[in-house]
């Protein structure tokens, strides 16, 4: 079992987007940028990470990408309430950061 | 009853060889070597590809330590560290990617690159030692049929010599159509017999590319990009107008390196190399009145083969640090 690698890179390339999207402010951006950083360095860790069939921690923080990268793809709602989508994203850190403890394996 | 002259007799006798020999091509069933052609493009094409993606894998550590460095250049409150604060190895302190993982790698890609050298081997007549033992048992048959012939050579019948140039260069020829037909099955077999492994080789290396690589390459090269963007910004109040236009140069290559078909370019020539690999299987199985059609199918598998090649190269060339 593996977590969902694609959609985590997806919403990493939208956080390198926003940090240069000139809607949002120098502050915002830079959150968007340092938090794609991070995020990036987990996945470079994930691509190769296997878990148990049935993980929680997995299945659990594959359906968290999916609800952030739906809410990252609506530039509206995002423009409208960035704070929130940073804190989304902000938090999306601290999942995948504990996931990489409950690893099976590193292929 | 009075016998026929001895000219006669061995006219005769030679008239029933070449019928026979005559016959023995027609059964042989297979003229010339229909596999030198394509299986010569496909060892060309498939060296090419390996030294293309081995490039590639051979970069993608080289490539996390540009970026972690860019990162550095970019905001000069960051150290450069082996092991950062939180105890993670930083892309110089480990290597991203196991070099145990990149040669498997590229161990699998050579093993390819050495399937399409066997099968090159096989099909090329200059080859052989594989056809040591069909020559054996094929020479000896037709040496007999030689030596009655060199029996003649010199005989005081005149018109017997006439025969023995045709009928050694016959014989030269037909053996070699036994040779091409023994060739053809043992090619035909090793095409069947290797498909399914090469398959799934190739199959692994293009989801290797789909599911890794490509989401390594993009988010690197869109990391890259953003860092550069967010450091000028930042920085241009105090740039001359050279060095704003040395940075946004810079930024303009890390554009290019960001392009969605940069990141997926290794996948593409992954695929197709698994297309001519499949037309060339389907050529091998194919009955002798579809060949014309399957062989231009794999000549239309080739071609498109060495325009991604020849694409891919060039886009790689970008990511390669």
């Amino acid at each position: 079992m593996t977590v969902d690698t694609t959609t985590l890179a997806a919403i990493i390339n939208r956080c390198f987007a926003f940090s240069a999207d000139g809607r949002f402010s120098d502050a915002q951006q830079s959150s968007f940028l340092v938090d794609g950083k991070r995020l990036r360095g987990l996945l470079l860790n994930l691509l190769s990470a296997q878990f148990s069939d049935g993980t929680q921690a997995v299945l659990d923080a594959n359906s968290r990408l999916t609800e952030v990268n739906t809410q990252l793809a609506n530039d509206a709602a995002i423009l409208n309430n960035a704070a929130n989508a940073l804190t989304n994203v902000s938090n999306l850190v601290g999942i995948l950061d504990k996931l990489l403890n409950v690893a099976a394996s590193f292929v | 009853m009075r016998k026929r002259p001895w000219k006669t007799r061995t006219a005769a006798r030679s008239i029933r060889l070449m019928a026979f020999l005559i016959a023995m091509a027609f059964l042989c069933g297979c003229l010339g070597n229909r596999y030198i052609a394509p299986v010569t493009t496909f060892r060309d094409k498939t060296q090419q590809t390996i030294g293309v993606l081995g490039d590639f894998y051979s970069s993608r550590n080289s490539f996390e330590i540009d970026i972690y460095l860019q990162t550095r250049a970019a905001d000069k409150t960051l150290k450069v560290e082996l092991t950062d604060s939180q105890g993670h190895h930083t892309p110089l302190g480990e290597p991203v990617f196991s070099p145990a993982g990149i040669k498997a790698r590229l161990d699998s890609l050579n093993l390819v690159g050495a399937y399409a050298s066997k099968l090159y081997d096989l099909s090329n007549p200059d080859q052989n030692a594989s056809f040591s033992t069909a020559t054996t048992t094929l020479g000896a048959s037709l040496s007999s049929l030689d030596k009655t012939f060199q029996k003649l050579q010199g005989a005081s019948d005149p018109t017997a010599n006439k025969y023995i140039g045709p009928v050694s260069s016959l014989i030269g020829t037909i053996g070699q159509m036994f040779l091409d037909r023994k060739r053809d099955e043992l090619i035909t077999q090793a095409i069947r017999d290797g498909a399914p492994q090469v398959d799934a080789i190739l199959s692994q290396i293009r989801d290797d590319m789909d599911k890794i690589f490509s989401l390594e390459v993009t988010t690197g090269a869109n990391e890259k990009l953003a860092t550069l963007i967010q450091a000028y910004n930042a920085d241009r109040g105090g740039l001359d107008f050279e060095q704003r236009a040395t940075r946004l140069a810079g930024i303009k290559a890390a554009a290019n390196e960001a392009a969605p078909s940069v990141g997926s370019a290794p996948s593409s020539v992954a695929t197709s190399m698994m297309e001519a690999h499949m037309a060339l299987v389907n050529f091998a199985n194919s009955p002798k009145n579809a060949r014309p059609r399957s062989f231009a199918a794999f000549n239309t598998a080739l071609d498109q083969w060495a325009t991604q090649i020849q694409d891919v190269a060039a886009q790689i060339k970008l990511l390669i640090h």
